[in-house]
């Protein structure tokens, strides 16, 4: 790969310094005169119907001026829910924490004071929280056709993939392992607090969102108000983390924008941290069950692999699962079924359908090759992917360098024990590793790029920068391919108004997506600047792009990774706790090594707390949630966060700009079932639920 | 480790205000701000990134929401509001505190620092420096807090480790996970 003269050299943020001195405008600091701050009444209750709210004593609260309900906003709330079955006010209300009420008052005492005035006379209705109850026979409906959710197609089936034939897999194995796991579900808990902030000019809507897709969240908004989305404007200047719970539009937007039209003057809504973990998504929980077929010599001839995820009260995000496709099988047979409960809805989160199901995967995996005697690290270089589904070749494949390199900085063959839980203790070491894969697909994204008089370039690009370094990377790229220093470009973000359209950061898309868009623009601009020569004075030269490349013939397309982990475990306490983490990356080129350390750091750690502590647990008798919030769901802090080595494995890979791909979402993906392998190395036995806590620890002990 | 005891701390910050307060002085609030009717107020003296301020505030106001709704010190976020994650740490009379934690009315005669008071004559804190120059924010909706922690472990402990460093900033929380590039920057913030 040849060295280049801007990217894929480490350059600190273009906006450091905002983020360091406070001056950087996140949205909930955005205050707009005249403004009204509003709250939202949730359900109290798992499942019931609404027979009568009564908001007239809110009403009467001094400082009250606008209010919403199911009786007077019929809104379908379209990106929250892929079905089309979620209003903003539903009813009957299917969780606790379904929005019955906003209210707007002049600040947020009043606000607030005023939702515990509104009077609801509900109708308690039967509840279930758990997933295989959800789907037996007889079971209360949460929706009309019942629990099961449609598939992706919107067929009422499973979602499915076949190749060759389990059956003669099976046959042709030596031996035949079966294992079942869960996942539970777990919260994106990112600092920021969803929140929006509305403003109407006559029939023109600018609501100031913390989103990840500015271009989205703003057509997302027209279609649910009914609106041209030329009437929309989405702002979002800095934006406070997401992990995939601030994608598209949020309810909050259209909240605010219908009390903010029934107030005449702007609203900000801003949910309360609770309401972020019980109201907004996490991920969605697994039960999983695999029958695999291998050969003595450690050959995988056959994966069975059926489960069933946890949507939630509504169906908002695909509920898939992900994790068979790191191996070469010549038989292989999936059917994933999303569910229905009475609890928090969930979605994206980080690699939606990855980390839980390489957890289930690369637990069994591991099983098998402790089984058929093959070192855990031996056995998956046999028999990792080489084509995607064992028939459409890599565009590139660092996937074995991956292994091999990450196994070499982590000192595997040192720190692994051939004999499991054979450790001295109390305290107990062990190490584990997994592997992970993620779609790295080019697609459409735009941007627009002007050269001034003055000699500064200004790059336009609709992205609104999560955490990712986004803006830093789209300026790096454009300043690569113009031949100029990083400081010769003003990059322009984060306002439909003055940004064009922009895939939005999720499906760790912005790099490879708008950066091809950035690169094509810059070389118009360039093409402009050798036939008219640069303008000066007040002159300006403009290009733009948008790429919409055809899909890659023949090939695919995708970033790969290995993690390994050491753990500690006191066999006495069933405290497990990582010493040491090596994250192995193959994303193409590295635009900017320092931001993608970063991300690479957070995501393992992300993975450890997914893998060891965190969940949001349900009361069954109530059907009400235990632990929200971030006490009480244990998300990762100082003290819990080993220090992360990041490996690069920047494999030659002819497409994306500059030869990168996909980075942010892998991160995670095989941390969880790494520090699971590291568990069971360390003490000899598999816990198979996540998270993996001290009780389950003790359990599998006694 | 070298020891600065709380009343030398005290004494300290106050020689910082006075020589702050000699550059142009901001008086009190011009305009007073707006309260709700009927809702208990109290006036208070108020001290923010040396600057004196008199005040009057809602009783139930606490102090984060003073800072941000009605001083325009918007550097200082809310993660939680309910004393969780750290993102609102301000430090009153140099001790970290969590904003959102703390009634306004309690900070009568009292001296606040928020991250917006950090840099000093346009100079960023040598904190502040590090923390760009090891991407220790991501998102960056934690780093004021992260901030602030780390100048009041390093005023009481100029040479921390790296697991004192560890133990201090355990209270803020960052979700995107950049615990070690906040280690890294307060580390090199120490030899710097």
């Amino acid at each position: 790969m040849t060295p280049l003269k801007t990217v894929g050299h480490g350059t600190h943020r273009i906006d450091a310094l905002q983020r360091v001195t406070g001056a950087a405008k996140y949205t909930s600091d955005v205050h707009l005169p005249g403004m009204l701050y509003a709250r939202v009444l949730r359900s109290p209750h798992p499942h019931a119907r609404i027979r009568k709210i009564d908001f007239s004593k809110a009403m009467a609260l001094p400082g009250v001026k606008a209010i919403l309900t199911h009786e007077n906003c019929d809104i379908t709330w379209s990106s929250g829910d892929q079905l089309g079955q979620r209003r903003l006010f539903n009813n009957p209300v299917r969780f606790a924490g379904d929005p019955v009420a906003a209210i707007a008052a002049v600040d947020r005492h009043v606000a607030e004071d005023a939702t515990r005035l509104i009077e609801v006379d509900y109708e308690v209705l039967p509840f279930l929280t758990d997933v295989e109850e959800a789907v037996k026979p007889g079971a209360v409906a949460i929706h009309e056709g019942g629990n099961l959710s449609l598939n992706n197609q919107r067929q009422p089936a499973p979602q499915t993939y076949k190749r060759g034939n389990v059956a003669d897999g099976l046959k042709a194995a030596d031996r035949v392992f079966e294992a079942s796991f869960t996942s539970a579900h777990h919260n994106n808990a990112q600092l920021e607090m969803r929140v929006s902030i509305a403003e109407w000019s006559g029939d023109r809507l600018t609501v100031h969102a913390a989103t990840q897709g500015i271009a989205n969240c703003r057509t997302d908004i027209a279609k649910d108000l009914k609106m041209s989305a030329d009437n929309v404007r989405v702002i979002s200047e800095y934006m406070g983390g997401g992990f995939g719970n601030k994608n598209q539009c949020q309810d909050s937007d259209l909240m605010a924008a219908l009390l903010a039209k029934q107030a005449g003057v702007p609203v900000k809504l801003e949910f309360t941290r609770k309401e972020d973990f019980v109201a907004v998504h996490g991920r969605w929980s697994s039960r999983q069950s695999y029958k695999v077929g291998v050969k003595n010599d450690g050959t995988l001839t056959a994966i069975e692999f059926t489960a069933l995820t946890g949507a939630g009260a509504y169906r908002k995000g695909s509920c898939d699962l992900s994790g068979t496709e790191i191996y070469q099988v010549a038989h292989l047979e999936t059917s994933v079924s999303p569910v229905y409960t009475n609890t928090a809805v969930a979605a994206n989160y980080r690699a939606p359908a990855y980390p839980q199901g390489v957890f289930g995967i690369e637990s069994l995996m591991d099983d098998v090759a402790y089984a058929v005697k093959m070192d855990p690290m031996e056995f998956r270089l046999k028999n990792m992917t080489r084509k995607f589904r064992d028939q459409t070749p890599y565009t590139s494949i660092g996937l074995e360098d991956c292994i091999r390199k990450g196994a070499e900085k982590f000192e595997w063959t040192k720190r692994w024990n051939p004999v499991p839980g054979s450790g001295a203790g109390p305290v107990k070491r062990g190490a584990g590793m997994a592997m992970g894969m993620f779609g790295s697909g080019l697609g459409r994204s735009s941007a627009v790029v002007r050269l001034d008089g003055q000699g500064q370039y200004h790059l336009h690009v609709g992205v609104t920068d999560i955490g990712t370094a986004a803006k830093t990377t789209m300026g790096l790229i454009a300043a690569e391919e113009l031949g100029v220093p990083l400081e010769k470009v003003n990059v322009v973000w984060g306002d439909t108004d003055t940004c064009p359209y922009s895939v939005g950061e999720s499906g760790s898309r912005t790099t490879v997506q708008t950066g091809m868009a950035v690169i094509e623009a810059v070389r118009d601009l360039k093409k402009q600047i050798a036939a008219k020569g640069a303008p000066k004075g007040t002159e300006v030269l403009t290009a733009m792009a948008t790429t919409n490349p055809p899909p890659l013939q023949g090939q695919s397309r995708n970033s790969f990774a290995a993690h390994f982990a050491e753990v500690e475990v006191n066999v006495e306490t069933g405290r497990a706790i990582v010493t040491r983490f090596v994250s192995a990356h193959d994303s193409g080129r590295i635009v900017n090594p320092l931001t993608a350390q970063s991300q690479v750091q957070g995501g393992a750690i992300q993975g450890i707390g997914m893998a060891l502590h965190e969940e949001l647990l349900y009361d069954k008798r109530s059907g009400l949630p235990l632990n929200a919030g971030y006490y009480g769901a244990r998300i990762m802090t100082h003290l819990d966060a080993p220090m992360v080595d990041v490996v690069w494995i920047e494999t030659d890979e002819p497409y994306g700009p500059f030869g990168a791909k996909t980075l942010g979402e892998p991160t995670i993906i095989p941390a969880v079932a790494a520090v699971a392998n590291a568990i069971y190395n360390a003490i000899g036995r598999r816990v198979k639920s996540l998270p993996i806590t001290r009780d389950k620890i003790l359990g599998v002990l006694a | 480790m070298k020891k600065i005891s709380r009343r030398r701390f005290v004494e300290g910050t106050s020689a910082g205000i006075v020589a702050v307060a000699a550059i142009p002085e901001i008086k009190a609030q011009d305009k007073p701000i707006p309260t709700q009717a009927g809702v208990p107020r109290t006036p208070i003296k108020i001290t923010i990134n040396g600057v004196d301020r008199r005040v009057e505030v809602e009783d139930r106001w606490t102090l984060v929401e003073l800072l941000r709704d009605h001083l325009d010190l918007t550097g200082t976020k809310i993660g939680c509001d309910r004393g969780e994650c750290g993102a609102c740490t301000v430090l009153v009379d140099g001790t970290p505190l969590y904003s959102c934690s703390q009634l306004a009315v309690w900070m009568n005669g009292r001296s606040i620092q928020t991250v917006e008071g950090l840099a000093k004559n346009g100079k960023l804190d040598p904190l502040q420096e590090a923390f760009i120059e090891h991407d220790a924010p991501q998102c960056g909706y934690c780093t004021s807090g992260q901030l602030m922690i780390a100048k009041a472990l390093l005023m009481k402990n100029a040479r921390p480790t790296r697991d004192e460093v560890r133990t201090a900033m355990t209270g803020n929380l960052c979700r995107c996970s950049n615990y070690n590039h906040y280690v890294e920057a307060v580390m090199a913030a120490v030899k710097a």
